[in-house]
C-alpha cells in the first residue's frame, strides 16, 4: 500500500468532513426553486400599449437581469398587458422588486473626476445640495454629491439630474458623474466586435433629437473638455461614462467631436467577456416598453406539497432498494460503493447549498432529476471497477493482483465515459438559457465529484482492503470468485 | 448452473450477432412509428412552452384540491394551481381557445369564489430556450462526435450517435403516440436519456476495444465474435447499472405517482424509465452492430473473415470464445497498445496453459 493512496484516502474523507460542518456552521441550504418551494411573483403592466414583440423581448432582458448567472430559473412570461415575473425563494416582496429592477435605466453620464475605492466603510458625507451647474463648480465648492456606504450615492438620491458618485465595474474606481446628457431610449443597438484584433463595442444610436443629436453635443463638449466634461490629467479627451443601475459599465474617452449614429465604437483594454458584459448591459439596460410594477405576491410551489412529500419518500426508499442490491450483489465491496456514494453525496450538497445561498442557484424538479440519474453514474463507477476486478480474478489471477491492475483499466473506461457527459454538460451551460442551464450545471458537479470519489476514496479504499489477509481468504465476503477459478469452470 | 448463477458468475453465453437482426428491426419500426406519430399527431406541449390562461380566483376557504375539481371537469384537471396569499389561486391552464376559457371562468366564478383576473398568459419557456437548447445540442453532438473519435475510433462515434438519436426519437415518439404532456422537466429528462445513453455506450466500446485490441491480434477470431465475447463481458455491468439507475426511477413512479398520487413526478419518471432501459438496450443492441457492420468491411478483418471461413467457421450460431483464450495476456509489442490497427507485426506469444496447473503469473504493470 503506497503511503500516496493513504493519503488521498485519509485527504478526501476529512474533505467530505469538512464540506459537511461547513454546511452546517454557515446554516446554508439548497435553494429550492419555484416548483418546488414557490417564491414571490411580481406582475408588471407596460405604461403604454405595446406589441406582443415588445413584450417578448423585455421577458428576454428580464430574464437577463434576474437571472445574470443562468441558474435561478426564474419564471417570467408575457401577460395580455405586461410581463409576469416569479421568483423562487425569495421572500421579501420588496427585494422581489429590486432584483426585476424595473426602474433600471441607461444613463449617460460625463465623468467630472475619479477617486479610488474606498476600503472601509467610511459613514455617507456629502448634502444633497441644489443641483451645481458644471464639474468644476462641484470640485471647487466641494459640494460633494451625497454618498452612502463605500463612499457611493445611494439608489434613493442616484437621479439623473444630479451629480452622483458611482462605482466602475470590477470596483477599482469611483465616478463622480455629472448630470445625465442621454438615456438608454436613445440606444438602437450594441454589439461586441473584434477589430484590428482587439474587442470593441460598437454602438448603434437612434436619429433625431433624443439621439445621435443629443449624443453629438455632450461629444463636442467632452472633446475639446469644458466646465461639464473637463479632461482628466493623463487623458487627451474627457469621458462619458455608460451607468446601468448605478454601476458604470465603461468610461470611454471621447475621440471626437461628431458621430456618426451607426459608427461608435468603444475600444479600450477590453477582453472578450467584458466587450460581452458591456454590449448586454447596453442593450439589456434599456427595456423596449416601460414597465410599472402592479402588484407583488407570495406564491405557492407549482407542483404542490404533496407532490414533493411523495418525492422525498420515493427517493429515500429509492436510494435504500439501490444500497440493498449493492450490498446484496458485491457484499462488502458494496458497503465500499456505498461509502463512495454517501462522500461524493455530501461534496455535492455543500456545493448545492453554498451556491443556493451565495449565487442564487436554484434546485428545481429538473436539478433533481439530474441528481436521481448521477446516483446511477457513481454506482456505475463502482460496478465497472468490481466487474473488472471479477473478470480478471476468473481469468485467473489472484485478487489481489487483479486490485492493483483492474483499477487503472477501469478508471481509464470511466474517465472516457464521464468526459462525453462533461462535454455535454460544458455545452450546454455555454449555449444554453434557463432549465437547461441548471440541469448542465448538476450533471456536471455530479460527474467531476463522481470521479474525484471514484480516484480518491473507491481505487485507495479497495487496494487497502486488498492488504489484508482476510480478503484473499474470503473473497466471497467481498462479492468475489476463489482465485483461479478457471480451472473449474472449464473442465 | 443456473441462468443466475451463471450470470452472476459472467459466464453468460448469449449470442448476441444472433439477436441483432431482430433488435435492429424492431428498433427501425419503433423509431417509423415515432416519427409518423410526431408528424401527424405532434407533441402534447404544456403550457409552459405554448402558453395558455391564467385566472386568479379569490375563494377563502377553499383548497388546491377544489379548484382542481373544477378544472377536471374541463378535461383540464392538470392546470397548474398556486395559492397567493391567503386566499387567492392562480389557475394556469394551456387552454387557448377564448370560448373555453370563457367557459372556464364563468365555472370558476359559480363553483370557486371571485375571478379577480383573466387573460392570455404567454410561454415561460420562450422559443429562445429552445433556439438556444437546439443549437446547443448541434454543437454537442459533433464535439462529442470528434471526442469519441479520438479516443475510440470513428466508426464508434457514428455508431454511438446512431445509438443517442434512436433513443431520442423513441422517447419523443412515446410521448407523441401516447401524447403525454411535455413538460420542461419532460425535455430535461430526454437530455438526461441523451446523457446517460452515450455514456453506457461508451463504456461497451471501451471493453470491446479492449477484447478486440488484445485477442484480435491473436487473427483467431472474427470482429463479430470478439465482439460478442466483450458483450458478454459487460452483460453483467449493464444489467447491474440499470437496476441501480432505474431503482430510484421505479420508486418515484410506484410510491410517488401511484400511491401517494403525486401526478408531476409522472411525467419525467416515465420518460427516465424509457431511457434507461431503451440506453442500455441500443448500447447492447445497436451500437454494437453498426459498429461490427463496419469494421467486418475493412482489410484487416475481412482477411481473417477469410481465413476463419477457409477453416470451416461458417453460418450458424456465432463461435464462442472460451474463458481460457480469453484469458491470454497481451501479446503484441508495448508500442501497439494504443492504436490497433494494422497485422500485428510480432506474431503472438503462445502461452501454454499446463492442464490443471497454475496460470502463469501476469506481467505486472510498470509505472
Amino acid at each position: 500500500m503506497p503511503r500516496r493512496q493513504l493519503v488521498f484516502l485519509i485527504g478526501i474523507v476529512l474533505a467530505a468532513l469538512a464540506a459537511t460542518v461547513m454546511t452546517a456552521v454557515w446554516e446554508n441550504e439548497p435553494l429550492l426553486g419555484l416548483d418546488l418551494q414557490g417564491g414571490v411573483s411580481v406582475r408588471l403592466t407596460a405604461t403604454e400599449p405595446a406589441t406582443e414583440e415588445m413584450l417578448d423581448q423585455a421577458v428576454g432582458i428580464i430574464r437577463n437581469r434576474v437571472d445574470a448567472l443562468g441558474v435561478a430559473e426564474p419564471e417570467v412570461s408575457r401577460t395580455a398587458d405586461g410581463v409576469m415575473v416569479s421568483l423562487p425563494g425569495v421572500d421579501d416582496q420588496q427585494r422581489a422588486l429590486d432584483l426585476v429592477g424595473t426602474t433600471a435605466e441607461l444613463r449617460f453620464r460625463p465623468v467630472c473626476d475619479v477617486f479610488p475605492v474606498m476600503t472601509a466603510n467610511q459613514p455617507g458625507q456629502g448634502t444633497a445640495a441644489p443641483a451645481p451647474a458644471s464639474c468644476s463648480q462641484v470640485l471647487g465648492g466641494g459640494v460633494l454629491p451625497p454618498t452612502g456606504r463605500a463612499g457611493v450615492t445611494p439608489p434613493e438620491h442616484d437621479h439623473a439630474d444630479q451629480f452622483v458618485i458611482l462605482g466602475g465595474r470590477g470596483g477599482t474606481q469611483r465616478y463622480l458623474l455629472g448630470p445625465s446628457v442621454l438615456t438608454g431610449d436613445a440606444l438602437s443597438d450594441a454589439n461586441a466586435d473584434l477589430i484590428d484584433f482587439q474587442w470593441q463595442v460598437a454602438i448603434t444610436l437612434k436619429s433625431g433629437a433624443d439621439g445621435i443629436d443629443a449624443f453629438n453635443r455632450i461629444a463636442a463638449l467632452c472633446f475639446v473638455g469644458t466646465r461639464e466634461c473637463p479632461i482628466m490629467a493623463g487623458f487627451s479627451n474627457g469621458r462619458v461614462a455608460i451607468v446601468l443601475d448605478g454601476q458604470v459599465l465603461t468610461a470611454p474617452q471621447i475621440r471626437a467631436s461628431q458621430f456618426e449614429r451607426d459608427r461608435i465604437l468603444i475600444s479600450g483594454s477590453f477582453d472578450k467577456e467584458e466587450a460581452h458584459d458591456v454590449a448586454l448591459g447596453l442593450r439589456y439596460g434599456a427595456l423596449p416598453v416601460e414597465l410599472v410594477a402592479e402588484n407583488t405576491q407570495v406564491v405557492s410551489a407549482t407542483i404542490g406539497e404533496d407532490s414533493l412529500d411523495a418525492g422525498v419518500v420515493a427517493g429515500i426508499i429509492g436510494l435504500f432498494l439501490v444500497a440493498l442490491f449493492i450490498v446484496g450483489y458485491y457484499r462488502l465491496l458494496g458497503l465500499v460503493a456505498l461509502a463512495s456514494l454517501a462522500i461524493s453525496g455530501s461534496l455535492l450538497w455543500a456545493i448545492i447549498a453554498h451556491l443556493g445561498t451565495q449565487s442564487g442557484l436554484a434546485l428545481t424538479l429538473a436539478g433533481v432529476t439530474g441528481i436521481i440519474v448521477a446516483i446511477g453514474v457513481s454506482v456505475d463507477s463502482n460496478v465497472i471497477y468490481f466487474e473488472h476486478l471479477k473478470e480478471d480474478i476468473r481469468d485467473g489471477r489472484t485478487a489481489r493482483s487483479s486490485v492493483d491492475r483492474a483499477f487503472p483499466v477501469a478508471f481509464s473506461t470511466i474517465v472516457k465515459a464521464d468526459m462525453a457527459s462533461l462535454i455535454g454538460a460544458g455545452l450546454l451551460w455555454w449555449l444554453t438559457v434557463g432549465a437547461v442551464r441548471g440541469f448542465a450545471l448538476y450533471l456536471g458537479l455530479a460527474t467531476i465529484l463522481d470521479l474525484v470519489a471514484t480516484y480518491f476514496f473507491m481505487g485507495p479504499m479497495v487496494r487497502l482492503l486488498a492488504q489484508t489477509r482476510w480478503f484473499a481468504r474470503h473473497p466471497g465476503r467481498f462479492g468475489l470468485p476463489a482465485a483461479g477459478a478457471v480451472g473449474a469452470v472449464v473442465s | 448452473m443456473s441462468a443466475f448463477r451463471r450470470l452472476y458468475n459472467g459466464e453468460t453465453t448469449l449470442d448476441y450477432p444472433r439477436w441483432w437482426r431482430r433488435a435492429v428491426t424492431i428498433s427501425l419500426v419503433a423509431m417509423l412509428v415515432s416519427v409518423a406519430s410526431f408528424g401527424v399527431r405532434g407533441l402534447n406541449l404544456g403550457i409552459d412552452f405554448e402558453g395558455g390562461t391564467s385566472y386568479e380566483v379569490r375563494a377563502p376557504g377553499a383548497s388546491v384540491a377544489d379548484a382542481r375539481a373544477v378544472m377536471a371537469a374541463f378535461d383540464a384537471a392538470d392546470a397548474r394551481i398556486q395559492t397567493l396569499g391567503d386566499d387567492l389561486f392562480r389557475i394556469r391552464s394551456e387552454v387557448a381557445d377564448p370560448a373555453r376559457a370563457g367557459e372556464i371562468r364563468d365555472a370558476l366564478a359559480a363553483d370557486l369564489g371571485t375571478v379577480e383576473t383573466f387573460e392570455q398568459v404567454g410561454p415561460t419557456w420562450g422559443s429562445e430556450v429552445t433556439d438556444k437548447a437546439a443549437r446547443a445540442l448541434l454543437v454537442f453532438f459533433v464535439v462529442v462526435a470528434l471526442y469519441i473519435t479520438v479516443r475510440l475510433e470513428w466508426k464508434m462515434a457514428v455508431g454511438a450517435l446512431a445509438a443517442v438519436a434512436h433513443d431520442i426519437v423513441v422517447s419523443v415518439g412515446f410521448y407523441s403516440v401516447l401524447q403525454l404532456e411535455i413538460t420542461p422537466a419532460t425535455v430535461i429528462a430526454f437530455l438526461t436519456i441523451m446523457g446517460y445513453s452515450l455514456y453506457d455506450t461508451i463504456v461497451v466500446y471501451d471493453k470491446v476495444r479492449d477484447v478486440t485490441g488484445r485477442l484480435g491480434a491473436t487473427e483467431r477470431y472474427s470482429y463479430t465474435e470478439l465482439m460478442n465475447l466483450a458483450l458478454n463481458r459487460v452483460t453483467m455491468r449493464s444489467i447491474n447499472t440499470s437496476i441501480t439507475s432505474a431503482l430510484p426511477v421505479v420508486s418515484l413512479l410506484l410510491i410517488g405517482s401511484v400511491i401517494m398520487g403525486a401526478g408531476a413526478l409522472q411525467e419525467f419518471g416515465v420518460a427516465l424509465l424509457l431511457g434507461i432501459v431503451v440506453g442500455s438496450y441500443s448500447s447492447l443492441f445497436l451500437a454494437s452492430s453498426l459498429v461490427t457492420l463496419l469494421k467486418e468491411r475493412e482489410e484487416r478483418w475481412q482477411a481473417i473473415a477469410g481465413k476463419l471461413r477457409t477453416r470451416g467457421h461458417t453460418e450458424g450460431p456465432t463461435r464462442l470464445i472460451g474463458r481460457e483464450e480469453a484469458a491470454q495476456p497481451d501479446t503484441r509489442s508495448p508500442d501497439r497498445i494504443d492504436g490497433s490497427r494494422g497485422v500485428a507485426r510480432r506474431r503472438p506469444v503462445q502461452t501454454t496453459h499446463l492442464g490443471g496447473a497454475v496460470p502463469p503469473r501476469p506481467r505486472k504493470k510498470r509505472r
